[in-house]
């Protein structure tokens, strides 16, 4: 496989605050890497990082590379492209309350412009049925996304960023304001997915992280303490305080 | 001992509270009442689309100017309306604490404390006393004046209160700044923006002085912008002023008409804010 992202030397910090100290990181094509650690580790910041939502908190500043494809995110593409390409989820659901259900998957498309509006409904159909979704909404596509539930919302959500059929997709949390159902459905999700996306997600379970990950990175204090295979890192984690962590010592 | 005093006192609050409202509420509903028993004896379809008859005739009617006050309202309301989402957009959603932020912040709330005769006073000497004639183009700038910093303030707080997720989703997204700005947190916005234009739109049906200086008064129906022309507003205060009965009691239905138009502003303001909170944003 080929590496889709390599990070070099990436420091973040918000105001005086480091965040994130020095980190360095390559993640191939088409796998899925849980990104864990304590709370206040810097997983957020890190992600954020990639897509540079970090840089819109003010105060935020960031040094250091992030390569998509061997390309500067920060110094050799312009922020809005870089979204575009790097797509995220995040915790809270956040379907946008005056579109539809239909709209909302495809707001990206519609407010950059230039698709018809067959195309549009089309895309809408493909990418909720990418999420498991065409089959529970196809007959209120009409109705807004608040309408649906917590989990739908969430599969609504990351319909919305695969519509923009983005290289890598950040996912914050993305389980840990639903229901166990709910979060079954997402992780069966996230595996179908990395047949033709690279993910990242942040997660606060360890058992998550080794049920859907292919590689793991630990986080400690904006430190990357430990990054290799997620069965090695549940196995063997080579540092002390991995261990402690997916242990369930500290957290 | 204590829980009853406490309780005395409890009940004390009460009753001094409801006896301040009622206080309160007393004159409106006097003033209500009175224009509802001198004015709907006038109202007929007469009263409402026809012209005033000349002085000492019967009948007639206030119909130019309840065309005249809508045409004003709707002349000041086209250029302000837009000027003040405008202003309350950069706002709510371009300023980062600049000086020129901070300018425009102070002028919004200057605008909104200078008293109405002002605003009248300046168009006249703007345009009235330019084109050396009163014109319904002078009270429009006006009033739309009085409106601007009612509607910059609706459409800043409304627009600050879309939720930072809902930000994040549309930034994380890829979705140029105009975009998210006008298609997400505007839209999510309405209907502060509407009530706050629709309430400025009451307030402006009120005023009287700015009109004295400019629109003035005519007896015939509208013929041009640029020319004076008749309000409810302007008329109530000619008729009342008048002495002559037939007159003093077109002025209480003219002021019945001008209630009602308000009324209805009001009640379509709280449809609109109801319907804001019932879309859960």
């Amino acid at each position: 496989m080929e590496t889709k992202l390599e990070i070099k030397n990436l420091n973040a910090w918000f105001g005086e605050k480091q965040a994130l100290k020095n980190i360095n990181i390559k993640i191939l094509e088409k796998s899925v890497t849980a990104v864990i650690g304590p709370s206040g580790c810097g997983k957020s910041t890190f992600i954020r990082c990639i897509n540079r939502m970090h840089e819109v908190t003010s105060g935020a500043k960031v040094s250091g590379e992030v390569l998509l494809d061997g390309a500067d995110i920060y110094t050799s593409m312009d922020a809005m492209d870089v979204r575009r390409k790097v797509g995220m989820v995040f915790q809270k659901p956040n379907p946008f309350p005056n579109m539809s259900i239909a709209d909302n998957v495809v707001a990206g498309l519609k407010l950059l412009g230039g698709y018809k509006k067959e195309e549009l409904a089309e895309l809408a159909e493909k990418n909720l049925k990418a999420v498991g979704l065409w089959g529970e909404v196809k007959d209120e596509l009409k109705k807004s996304g608040a309408s649906l539930s917590g989990g739908q919302q969430q599969r609504l959500c990351i319909a919305r960023a695969l519509a923009m059929e983005p290289e890598v997709i950040l996912m914050d949390e993305p389980t840990s304001a639903l229901d166990p159902a709910s979060t079954v459905k997402i992780e069966e999700l996230v595996k179908r997915l990395k047949e033709y996306t690279t993910i990242l997600i942040i997660t606060h379970n360890v058992q998550q992280a080794a049920r859907v990950s292919d590689m793991t990175a630990f986080f400690y204090l904006g430190e990357l303490i430990e990054f290799s295979e997620t069965r090695d890192i549940f196995e063997a984690p080579k540092n002390a305080l991995t261990e402690r962590y997916i242990t369930g010592r500290f957290g | 001992m204590r829980v009853i005093s406490r309780k005395m006192t409890d009940r004390l609050m009460k009753y001094l509270s409801l006896l301040v409202t009622v206080a309160a509420i007393t004159p409106l509903v006097w003033i209500i009442a009175s224009i509802i028993s001198n004015g709907a004896s006038v109202l007929s379809w007469e009263f409402l689309t026809s012209l005033p008859k000349p002085f000492g005739e019967s009948g007639g009617g206030i119909g130019n100017a309840i065309l005249g006050t809508f045409i004003i309202n709707a002349l000041a309301s086209v250029w302000s309306i837009p000027m003040g989402v405008a202003i309350g957009i950069y706002l709510s959603e371009y300023d980062r604490g600049s000086k020129l932020g901070a300018v425009v912040r102070t002028a919004i709330e200057s605008l909104s404390g200078v008293p109405s005769i002002i605003f009248g006073v300046f168009a006249f000497t703007l345009i009235v006393l330019t084109v050396r004639h009163y014109t319904a183009l002078a009270a429009a700038l006006a009033l739309g004046l009085m409106m601007i910093p009612l509607v910059a303030k609706a459409t800043e707080e409304s627009m600050k209160v879309v939720s930072e997720d809902v930000r994040e989703a549309a930034i994380a997204l890829g979705i140029p700044k105009w975009a998210r700005t006008v298609k997400i947190v505007l839209s999510l916005a309405r209907g502060g923006v509407l009530s706050g234009a629709l309430l400025a739109f009451a307030r402006i049906s009120g005023e009287t002085a700015p009109l004295l200086f400019t629109a003035l008064f005519s007896f015939f129906w509208p013929i041009g912008l640029d020319q004076p022309m008749a309000t409810l507003q302007v008329m109530i205060y000619n008729y009342a002023l008048s002495g002559f009965s037939d007159w003093v009691s077109k002025a209480w239905g003219a002021s019945l008409i001008l209630m009602l138009i308000v009324l209805t502003i009001n009640v379509a303001v709280r449809g609109v804010t109801r319907q804001k909170y019932a879309e859960g944003t």
